[in-house]
């Protein structure tokens, strides 16, 4: 007898659909080198070495004085705040009529590996607060930190909390024992005194490698299936090429930073115990009095919730605010969730604390 | 695992080699030393610190062959037994497009769970730091071998472009400081 294989017709379709969008896919897409990733018009204000600090040209009236200083991340590049227009975090609050400056790392090269926390937030954040309340005229700024940017913008907190009219930390690394996530698993085993010691900054592979380990599944292959799926599907393309130009685009951390970051903030955990000393100087998350607005994501894989939200019980502010959002990462910061929930909350929240 | 015979024999071998290299680097020092300004001279008294690196470095990567062979096993196994669990929940291959996007759920999911668990294990953590350790070690004696050969060349070391790079950023640190410092004192008089 002889077993008949039946085969759904549906199946053997969408099967020749797939292989013919394959084939069309580099006709109807740009290849990411062809893409410009910078969305919404800006200025160079100020820059200093290989940093910059970005100030977006306004979209509207000025409703809030309070100029915001937004410290990005250490990993991948600002443009993911900017990645699409009906996604832009920036746009959304140059829409809401907010003075949007932002910090861009930009590329360390050999020449930077002995860049610490040191210069970065005495140095590279403090000239651009600087600079940003000279260029307005405003005695504070607001400060918003995404990430590592949320480590960054805490430290700067404790040790200039005169500079400072409110702060927002949006998914920041604080308590490094408390991180359940894959990328906290790995950094608590990393010998990375020798990491630096040998091969000096941070290098982009790695953090590919930490990227490739996090859903493999449902990051490495289901979202490339249904991008040929949908290959005919403009905005969803664009969208996808964006972020994933975005993705594969990560500099170099230079090699001081990385290492007290790591020792600091995962291994010995120092930061969220106020023991954590920069530029000679102790980091007293006490001394962090401003209002405090902590944003994270329930479904935040690559920054557990439970290591960003003892920040909002360590500090001495009185007005302080904790949002729990129901979405990830980067959900939280570029999705159309963030544009009707996270973002008009935190637009609110600047413009009820902004000089009038 | 290196066994002792295996560890003896490596240890006979690094002794030997060690051996005919010092003793030649002794027979040889009168003729090299005639052209002592020429390139050839450094080159015979750093033969031995090359020859010391490779044999290290085979050391090491005995090291980094163990802990390859552990991350790939784990990977494998987590593989088959994430597999094992899909074959039990999904027992007939489905033929129809609804059942399939249904079981492609299922893979993805059960693969996804097993995996985020190995990662997120400690054991999984710790034979990775030791894999980029060992990794490490092998690109410490890559470095050693190019410093002698660029100092050969009289080329600049690793080592002597961070002491310029260590040097650089400290000078730039001071001047930054003391721009600062006379920033505010300008603030201050003209605030007088």
């Amino acid at each position: 007898m002889v077993n008949e294989l039946k085969i759904d017709p549906k199946l053997v379709e969408e099967f020749l659909n797939i292989n013919k969008n394959i084939f069309e896919a580099p006709k109807l897409v740009r290849a990411p080198d062809e893409i410009n990733l910078d969305m919404t018009p800006y200025d160079v204000a100020y820059s200093e070495d290989k940093i910059r600090l970005l100030h977006f040209h306004p979209t509207t009236e000025r409703q809030v004085k309070t100029p915001l200083v937004i410290v990005y991340a250490l990993i991948n590049r600002y443009h993911i705040l900017d990645i699409h227009p009906q996604k832009s975090w920036v746009r959304n609050l140059l829409n809401q009529g907010v003075d949007v400056y932002l910090v861009d790392w930009g590329t360390p090269t050999n020449a930077d590996k002995f860049l610490g926390f040191d210069d970065y937030v005495n140095g590279y954040i403090d000239n651009c607060v600087d600079f940003i309340a000279k260029e307005t005229g405003e005695e504070k700024v607001s400060m918003q930190g995404y990430c590592t940017g949320g480590t960054l913008a805490t430290v700067y907190a404790s040790l200039h909390p005169t500079r400072l009219k409110t702060l927002t930390l949006t998914a920041p690394v604080i308590d490094g024992k408390r991180d359940t996530t894959v990328v906290g698993n790995l950094a608590k085993h990393i010998d990375v005194d020798k990491l630096v010691d040998t091969i000096g900054n941070m290098p982009p592979e790695f953090m590919y490698f930490v990227f490739s380990v996090l859903k493999p599944f449902e990051q490495g292959l289901e979202k490339y299936v249904n991008f040929f799926k949908n290959i005919h599907d403009k905005d969803y393309v664009e969208n996808f090429i964006r972020v994933e130009k975005w993705l594969s685009d990560t500099p170099p951390i230079p090699g001081e930073l990385f290492r007290q970051w790591i020792k600091d903030v995962y291994q010995e955990n120092l930061l969220i115990q106020s023991k954590m000393y920069v530029g000679g100087k102790q980091v007293s998350l006490k001394n962090i009095n401003m209002p405090l607005f902590t944003q994270v994501a329930v479904a935040d894989h690559l920054v557990s919730p439970e290591s960003s939200m003892p920040i909002h019980y360590a500090v001495s502010s009185e007005d302080k605010s904790l949002q729990i959002y129901t979405t990830g990462h980067v959900g939280m910061i570029a999705s159309s969730f963030s544009q009707k929930r996270v973002l008009p909350e935190f637009g609110q929240w600047l413009k009820e604390r902004s000089n009038k | 695992m290196q066994t002792s015979s295996t560890k003896k024999t490596q240890e006979y071998y690094k002794h030997v080699s060690l051996f005919w290299t010092d003793l030649l680097s002794l027979m040889a020092s009168k003729p090299y030393a005639l052209s002592s300004a020429g390139p050839m001279r450094k080159f015979g008294t750093n033969m031995k610190k090359l020859s010391t690196e490779l044999i290290e470095a085979n050391d090491d990567l005995l090291e980094f062959n163990t802990r390859l062979s552990e991350y790939y096993k784990q990977l494998t196994d987590t593989w088959t037994e994430a597999q094992k669990q899909f074959n039990k929940k999904v027992p007939e291959l489905p033929n129809d497009a609804e059942h399939i996007e249904a079981s492609k759920r299922v893979w993805i999911d059960i693969f996804e769970n097993y995996f985020t668990t190995l990662f997120d294990s400690t054991k999984f953590a710790e034979n990775f730091g030791k894999l980029v350790s060992s990794e490490l070690e092998l690109a410490k004696h890559w470095n050693s071998m190019m410093s002698v050969l660029l100092d050969n060349a009289n080329l600049p070391t690793k080592d002597d472009i961070n002491e310029v790079y260590k040097e650089l950023h400290s000078l730039k640190k001071r001047l930054a400081k003391m721009e600062k410092d006379s920033n505010h004192r300008t603030v201050k008089r003209n605030g007088k």
